[in-house]
């Protein structure tokens, strides 16, 4: 099976500090390997080791996501492919999900592609299924597990806000993964991570790519930044580390007064 | 030219030790006060990922490491231990495993080195006995060829992983008088498996590293085969001083980063505090006392690399025997007291707090304190780059 | 031409053979859009048998209503979905398209911003006319920045709107409007997805989350399947429903139909009772709007406790009792 994970790198907003006017710095942000990616390389480790291939990792990303790719490596990829030319900056999802699947074309023909649901810093959850639409393959989103793969059909589990659904897919298709919160992320072993250095890293830039460069980056972003402000924020309130009776009768008042309880 | 920035590979081994030492030794590090072993998930865990003894070749289940990528893992695996216990747990493995890979017998080394790595059994040093410590030839612990094989008589004492190979399997580096007669040319190092017959030991209650046991043992006409000589006959005076010279280079990384995370913490702690209608961090007689100890400990710490960095040199053939044992006699000349010292000043920041065995800095300053005589005193390392700058000829001592 | 395209469409989702009342919600606030704009507001609803339902939207705001029943809809399937709903908005030219951040419209929505090449912005929080410009705002970054988006140049303008950002106006059954029957275009379908099995976990008879006013939600904390039932008789005190954090999901202790959180349902109620729970930040993402946030952790420094109106530090199990405890005298019961 050929296999390829469309991963991201992202800023660590797990430990996010403010500055004095609430504004979230970003200077000094460690870059990490999106969670959800992690999740979908390891998934691909997994059929890999079931059913056999080659895995590959992909990014259309500037060049210090190649941590995140040797990462990807490390951890058991078998091959990374780094899209990266300053072309594409300023790219909405969009103009990235064009530019990636014109990469997968040059790549080759894979039978399945997998990415996270969602990056932890835009969210969006596009660039799986838009990916997908290019190519013109079916996909699911929210797919937490690949239950099999019986020749050309593929068995996933994907959820819905209240339970689940198993979807059967003819592959090639495209699943966007997101992890159950039980999952164990894996750390690169040592051997894991010497043998990584050998394994092929290939850069594509914008001219190695065949497509109109009219769609790729800013100008190729249908949508636009206008501006950027902290969120409204929630104070702390008030925080009773003494008994139990005097906390809850305090705020049982409150909820009277504001006639949540009548 | 000068390159104070570690390799991409060398990075990514820090970061995924970091991240490993985070979600699985961080957490259960204060519980090894009590229970006094390391948990059988986290051994499993490090040797999934190839951390024990990772300075091995890769023939025997190794990494090939150097010294310096050997530093980098024990840094973080001492930032997330503050008992000092899988440190040590570490950096005795990472040391003698190296010694042993060097000088080691192809048989021996088949048979022990893949158990080491893979975490079932333990390889620790004994050299220390009773009534010898930095004078290793007072070791009156004797080895006598009979044969085919040797025979071991003798004890030794205050030594680290004593229950651990003693239960789980493995043995301990030993050196031992072979040719009395030789001095220093007469001792003889060998590989003791401590499930041997003739084999006591016995525990030592010591104030810190409570995750792995400190004991001693008695040698009672215990044979070994000769596949177990390390080195060779009377050389082991000498093959010895490269594994403590390992050992001692980790052991001041050891000593900065959990100096330096001591100061982490106590960073946290004068913010929050308040004393006088103001954070204690806003004294600047505490704020000078930060700034000292992180200056020290930060220098320390790129020594402490510069050392590892220059044993290696050695195995390029770019330094010199002597070169390496100044440069790693420096790098842990001044480790256990430099990092105590900040460990107690952040300890006394914490005030009545920092006196009680909830505060984790306590746990810390117990661990670093054995560092001042552990592979070699203090003292013994001012002997060593006074003789280098002035000469062998001015030793008061043979 | 961008002068081409007039009005906005806000598809409608079916759910459980009803129209899913994030549907209403979009509607209610399209109209305040369409009014702002003075233009027209549309609805499409896409399922199969949907007939009965296709006044609805009218009530809540819409001037049409297109209806686009055939059993091909259903079950639901992202491929079906978007390739006819994109064909649709191909024909009808709206210059804005709001699409519910559901699991499903998040799956075919950007599928037909992809097919449409045009720009799209997903999970906004409000929605807003500024000179003229439709602006979208979203939170990025985890919820730690907000953004303001908008799409100068592509048509249609796409945005998807997550459940329970907006409320839904009280229906106005006077309200007129028309119902067309629209014919779907499946010639881009190529169907290659099957459905094998859907399966719910509600627990039936159970408070759905998302239209209580009061939730009583616990976390890992809670420690058992069997402990969630003093949240339980709290949350009945109290007239409301029962949540859950997605790691108390995930341990099988609450149904995926509790689970407030990014990966689950958005809720913004007048009362929002956190137990045991320790806020990362994809659980406050789903629950951060709430009117009033109590907190009860034993760990004083849980990210949850910046959050929150009023905090309890103690052990859940006991300071919980305590409030039914205390509740009951104040009610009477």
């Amino acid at each position: 099976m050929k296999i390829l994970v469309l991963v991201k790198q992202v800023p660590d907003t797990s430990e996010v500090k403010f500055n004095e006017n609430g504004v979230m710095i970003r200077e000094g942000l460690q870059s990490i390997l999106n969670v959800f990616d992690q999740f979908a390389v390891e998934e691909a480790l997994r059929i890999r080791e079931k059913y056999g291939g080659e895995v590959s990792v992909m990014t259309l990303a500037p060049e210090q996501a190649k941590s995140a790719l040797q990462k990807c490596l490390a951890l058991g990829a078998d091959k990374a492919y780094h899209i990266s030319d300053r072309a594409f900056g300023g790219s909405d999802t969009l103009a990235t999900s064009y530019a990636l699947s014109l990469a997968i074309k040059k790549v080759g023909e894979f039978d399945l592609i997998m990415a996270g649901n969602q990056a932890t810093d835009g969210d969006t959850g596009h660039i799986g299924p838009q990916v997908a639409q290019f190519l013109g393959l079916p996909h699911v989103s929210y797919v937490e597990k690949v239950e099999s793969i019986d020749g050309d059909k593929a068995l996933v589990k994907s959820l819905m806000e209240d339970g689940y659904r198993m979807v059967e897919v003819k592959l090639p298709a495209l699943f966007a993964c997101i992890p159950p919160t039980t999952f164990e992320y894996s750390n690169p072993s040592m051997s894991g991570i010497i043998k990584a250095k050998n394994k092929p890293y290939i850069w594509f830039k914008a001219d190695d790519i065949d497509g109109d460069k009219s769609r790729f980056g800013l100008n190729g972003s249908p949508t636009r930044v206008l501006k950027m402000y902290p969120p409204p924020k929630r104070s702390r309130g008030e925080i009773f580390t003494g008994d139990y009776h005097e906390a809850v009768k305090k705020i049982i008042d409150v909820l009277k007064e504001k006639k949540v309880i009548s | 030219m000068l390159d104070f920035t570690f390799s991409e590979e060398q990075d990514m081994i820090r970061e995924s030790v970091r991240d490993f030492a985070q979600k699985k030794i961080a957490p259960i590090a204060m519980e090894m006060e009590k229970t006094k072993q390391i948990p059988e998930d986290v051994i499993q865990g490090m040797a999934d990922l190839g951390l024990i003894a990772p300075t091995v070749s890769t023939k025997y289940g190794g990494q090939g490491f150097d010294a310096v990528t050997a530093g980098i893992i024990a840094e973080e695996l001492s930032r997330a231990d503050p008992t000092g216990s899988i440190p040590v747990f570490y950096l005795v493995q990472a040391s003698w495993g190296h010694v042993f890979d060097k000088y080691g017998t192809e048989e021996a080394k088949q048979e022990i080195l893949p158990n080491v790595t893979k975490g079932k059994w333990f390889l620790g040093i004994a050299t220390t006995e009773s009534d010898a410590g930095s004078d290793v030839l007072g070791t009156r612990t004797t080895i006598k060829k009979e044969g085919d094989k040797y025979v071991v008589n003798g004890e030794k004492m205050y030594i680290s992983g004593v229950r651990e190979a003693y239960t789980r399997g493995g043995g301990h580096i030993t050196i031992a008088k072979q040719f009395p007669e030789l001095g220093a040319k007469g001792m003889t190092m060998f590989y003791l498996p401590l499930q041997s017959k003739g084999i006591i030991p016995t525990y030592v209650d010591d104030l810190g590293r409570e995750g792995i046991s400190t004991g001693g043992f008695t040698i009672d006409n215990v044979t070994i085969p000769k596949h177990y000589i390390v080195g060779q006959e009377g050389k082991g005076f000498y093959i010895v001083h490269e594994g403590y010279e390992y050992a001692r280079g980790l052991i001041a990384v050891i000593c900065a980063s959990a100096g330096l995370k001591s100061l982490e913490r106590g960073e946290k702690y004068l913010k929050e505090r308040k004393a006088f209608g103001m954070p204690l961090a806003k004294f600047e007689a505490l704020q000078f006392r930060l700034a000292e100890h992180y200056t020290k400990l930060s220098f320390l710490r790129l020594g402490s690399y510069w050392a590892l960095w220059t044993y290696d040199r050695e195995g390029q053939k770019k330094a010199t025997r002597f070169e390496v044992s100044k440069a790693i006699a420096m790098a842990k000349m001044f480790a256990s007291e430099w990092s105590t010292q900040a460990i107690d000043e952040v300890m006394q920041w914490q005030g009545a707090f920092g006196y009680t065995r909830e505060c984790v800095d306590q746990a810390a300053w117990r661990a670093i304190r054995s560092f001042s005589w552990a592979e070699g005193s203090k003292e013994i390392m001012r002997v060593i780059v006074s003789r280098e700058l002035l000469g062998k000829e001015y030793t008061s001592y043979k | 031409m961008i002068s081409d395209y007039k009005g906005i469409l806000v598809i409608g989702e079916i759910y459980d053979g009803k129209i899913r009342p994030v549907t209403f919600q979009l509607i209610t606030k399209a109209r305040e859009l369409a009014d702002t704009l003075n233009t027209s507001l549309s609805t499409v609803l896409i399922g199969n048998n949907i007939n009965e339902m296709a006044k609805e939207p009218i009530y809540y705001g819409a001037d049409k209503v297109y209806v686009l029943d055939n059993k091909m809809f259903d079950p639901y399937i992202a491929e079906v979905y978007s390739a006819v709903l994109a064909k649709f908005i191909d024909k009808l030219k709206p210059e804005i398209v709001l699409i519910p951040a559901t699991h499903t419209g998040r799956e075919y929505g950007p599928r037909i911003a992809a097919s449409l090449q045009t720009g799209m912005t997903a999970d906004c929080t409000d929605l807003a006319i500024k000179n003229g410009r439709f602006i979208q705002i979203r939170p990025a970054y985890g919820g730690n920045i907000m953004g303001e988006i908008f799409t100068p140049n592509h048509r249609p303008q796409i945005a998807t709107v997550r459940p329970n950002v907006f409320k839904a106006r009280d229906p106005d059954t006077s309200r007129n409007g028309e119902v067309i029957k629209e014919e779907p275009d499946f010639s881009n379908v190529n169907l290659r997805t099957v459905i094998k099995e859907i399966v719910k976990t509600t627990v039936t008879g159970a408070k759905k989350i998302d239209e209580a006013k009061v939730i009583v939600s616990g976390g890992r904390g809670v420690g058992s399947k069997e402990g969630f039932e003093l949240l339980r008789q709290l949350a009945d005190l109290l007239g409301g429903a029962v949540g859950a954090s997605r790691v108390a999901v995930d341990l099988g202790w609450m149904p995926k139909s509790a689970q407030v959180g990014q990966s689950g349902i958005t809720v913004s109620p007048d009362l929002y009772i956190a137990c045991g729970i320790s806020g990362t930040i994809q659980h406050i993402v789903g629950m951060k709007d709430s009117k009033i946030i109590v907190a009860i952790n034993k760990d004083p420094n849980a990210p949850i406790f910046n959050i929150a109106d009023f905090g309890i530090v103690g052990d859940l199990h006991e300071i919980i009792s305590v409030f039914i405890e205390e509740l009951k005298k104040v009610l009477n019961k």
